[in-house]
């Protein structure tokens, strides 16, 4: 059996037109897809039972009582902290916000640690965005800065930038520019037109001299700026301003490094500036499947997007305050809870050590680096495999997940509404 | 009046506390006084010890000292409007938020958002300062207003993030961007600084160290002598449209 048009759960493109070859409730092949995608389709082994650390040793135990251990934990926390969600869907994020103010909760997603950066500078400047149909149908320049969709989105420039062809590109190879910024030469930069390498950290300094030139005010710029000669900028500035549509997309090499959200800011200003001369678009290359997705949800449900702080009984918004890293660092949260991410194999070593100190409970179908953190893991299905529901694209357009397996295993919707209810349950009972 | 606070030991001491009624104006008024410590709200009492001596008929007339540990107590002084609040140790982030009068001295050190979106009053940290001291808030478009904000030590990034007026000293250095979107007010930096006034479109800042990475989109104006001083005079930012003016005893650019 095959089952077609499934959209991938793994990184932000979402990529909806993978085929899928079912036998007897199993998985044989997965067509359309990249090494990323694939490898999460075809994954192997899971862990079978919750499990909770008792005299310090894993033991099996049963849903009930590893939601009754994690509302106990959670409903006895002063400042607990719900972290996660981007590898599950919108759904199961509205119940985690739920439980967020129920418990009076600091609630962030994996967005601390990626695009954080990217919506601070929305916030202050705005957001000149498209669709990726819009870039792919229209765009004749398309920027990659600070980002390799080659590793990271290895369908993205096939599906709409380099090799996909456009409704009004006639020739996709030849019509279609691509210049590539970045402090080494990635595989990107090996199909690139033009490669502009960086000094490291070196980011909103070119983009205050490219905003300079595009004003015409190259008068002001030194001959070189972080690396990167006069003369390369002003032909850049050119080809920028030739462009009928020009598409910037950007990734953590800008808004993780030096300067952070300043070097968003100058990038969307860039782009603000280029649309006084011609059409530009700016995007970033978002990477769980549904990190978009939980920055919408949190949005209509507490005003923000992510990293609020529910714990005076309002939503309070403050990255650097707020945000997951600097919390641990500051080792504020006295008990934990990690959904649909992996921080265990990505933060800091301080403040996983911080995680492995406090109550720390995670749900999750497999075992990772988190787990050697916890006290408690609860499987559940597989997303966007096993359970079906909505997921919000890089570029902002909702899809639908599907679920095209059968499992015995509940979904994240499900166990996150069973520890609401036995919270609810405690606190009634006193 | 004098207020005495004295924060006893805390068995997690991590825990923040937000203590926005700590100000004089609400003492003045005979407030009972709570505070949240995570997510519970408790009375002032239950985390420190609480004298008061003297009466006070206006706000002039309460000063507030604080001891303890109040690394983690935050918003202290916000919205305060008269009095003197003064800090024995050290203090947590937003002290003195949206202050328009009255009195701030700390002898220790302060964490970020020192006098955030302040509009008038007077801070003085003998320590050192976090990141955002004397800056607005997330997707703010106005930092300080008013006021004066001096600093003995250094200050962190992002010090006087879209400062609109203000007076701000800062003895020691800063971090990266200082002054970034300024838009008026004066900021006077003695030591080093890194990226400073990027994007601005008003305002005055003199460096008196060294300017690190300097924005490549100022335009050099000459030299100017200041307080017996010579400095090299910038415009800009010109990637702005900007007329601010920066005063910098030495600058390097990143080539």
């Amino acid at each position: 059996m095959e089952i077609r048009d499934v959209p991938c759960p793994f990184c932000g493109c979402l990529c909806d037109d993978i085929s899928v070859r079912l036998d007897d409730n199993r998985i044989l092949g997965v067509e359309n897809c990249c090494t990323l995608g694939n490898a999460k389709f075809l994954s192997k082994g899971r862990l079978q039972h919750p499990i909770m650390r008792k005299n310090g040793k894993w033991v099996e135990v049963s849903y009930e009582e590893a939601i009754d251990e994690t509302a106990r934990i959670l409903s006895d926390a002063v400042r607990p902290l719900l972290y996660g969600w981007s590898g599950t869907v919108g759904e199961a994020q509205v119940v985690g916000v739920h439980l967020g103010e129920e418990i009076g909760a600091l609630i962030d997603s994996t967005t601390s640690v990626c695009h954080n950066p990217s919506i601070l500078a929305i916030q202050e400047v705005g957001h000149p965005g498209c669709t990726l149909g819009q870039v792919k149908n229209r765009a004749d320049l398309v920027i990659y800065w600070g980002c390799n969709p080659i590793e990271a989105h290895p369908r993205h420039m096939s599906r709409y930038t380099t090799y996909a062809d456009g409704y009004f590109i006639d020739n996709t190879v030849t019509d279609r520019k691509v210049i590539v910024v970045d402090i080494r030469r990635s595989e990107g930069a090996k199909v690139a037109d033009e490669f502009i390498q960086i000094k490291p950290g070196g980011d909103y300094l070119v983009l205050s001299a490219l905003r300079a030139m595009v004003r015409g005010r190259d008068d002001v710029v030194p001959d070189s700026v972080a690396g990167v000669k006069k003369e390369q900028l002003q032909r850049v500035a050119s080809l920028m301003q030739k462009a009928k549509f020009g598409a910037v997309f950007f990734g953590l090499g800008i808004t993780m490094s030096r300067g952070k959200y300043k070097n968003v800011r100058n990038a969307i200003e860039l782009v603000s500036e280029l649309n006084r001369k011609t059409k530009f678009t700016i995007s970033a290359m978002r990477g769980h499947f549904n990190v978009y997705g939980f920055n919408e949800v949190l949005t209509w449900m507490a005003g923000y997007p992510f990293a609020v702080d529910f714990s005076r009984g309002i939503a309070f918004y403050n990255p650097g305050e707020t945000t997951v890293i600097d919390l641990l660092e500051r080792k504020e949260p006295d008990a934990c809870l990690v959904i649909a991410s992996d921080p265990g194999a990505h933060f800091p070593k301080s403040t996983i050590e911080h995680m492995a100190a406090i109550p720390t409970v995670q749900i999750d179908p497999c075992v990772n680096a988190t787990t050697a953190l916890c006290q408690v893991q609860i499987p559940v299905a597989i997303t966007g495999i096993e359970a079906a529901g909505t997921a919000y694209r890089m570029d902002g357009v909702p899809i639908r997940m599907k679920k095209i397996i059968e499992t015995n295993f509940p979904t994240d919707q499900e166990i996150l509404e069973r520890i609401v209810t036995r919270i609810r349950e405690m606190k009634r009972d006193g | 009046m004098n207020v005495t606070i004295t924060f006893r030991n805390r068995t997690n001491p991590f825990i923040p506390i937000e203590a926005e009624m700590i100000t004089p104006d609400a003492f003045l008024q005979d407030k009972e006084i709570l505070v949240g410590e995570g997510n519970r709200t408790v009375p002032l009492e239950a985390l420190a010890d609480l004298v008061i001596e003297g009466d006070g008929f206006s706000i002039e007339e309460v000063d507030i000292l604080i001891r303890g540990d109040s690394s983690r107590v935050k918003r202290v002084g916000e919205y305060m409007n008269g009095g003197t609040i003064t800090i024995e140790g050290d203090i947590g982030m937003h002290c003195g938020n949206f202050m328009s009068g009255g009195r701030i001295e700390i002898l220790g050190s302060a964490e970020g958002w020192l006098g955030r979106e302040m509009q008038g009053g007077e801070i003085l940290c003998h320590g050192d300062a976090g990141d955002y001291c004397a800056s607005g808030y997330r997707g703010g478009r106005r930092g300080m207003r008013g006021g004066s904000v001096e600093v003995i030590g250094s200050v962190g990034d992002f010090a006087c993030e879209h400062i609109s007026g203000g007076e701000v000293l800062i003895h020691g250095n800063t971090g990266d961007y200082a002054c970034a979107e300024m838009k008026g007010g004066t900021v006077t930096i003695l030591g080093d600084s890194s990226r400073v006034c990027a994007n601005m479109s008003a305002g005055t800042c003199y460096v008196y160290g060294s300017a690190e990475e300097m924005i490549p989109t100022f335009e050099k104006k000459g030299i100017v002598d200041h307080d017996g001083l010579l400095f090299h005079h910038f415009m800009g930012d010109v990637a702005n449209r900007g007329r601010g003016h920066l005063y910098v005893a030495r600058y390097t650019y990143l080539q």
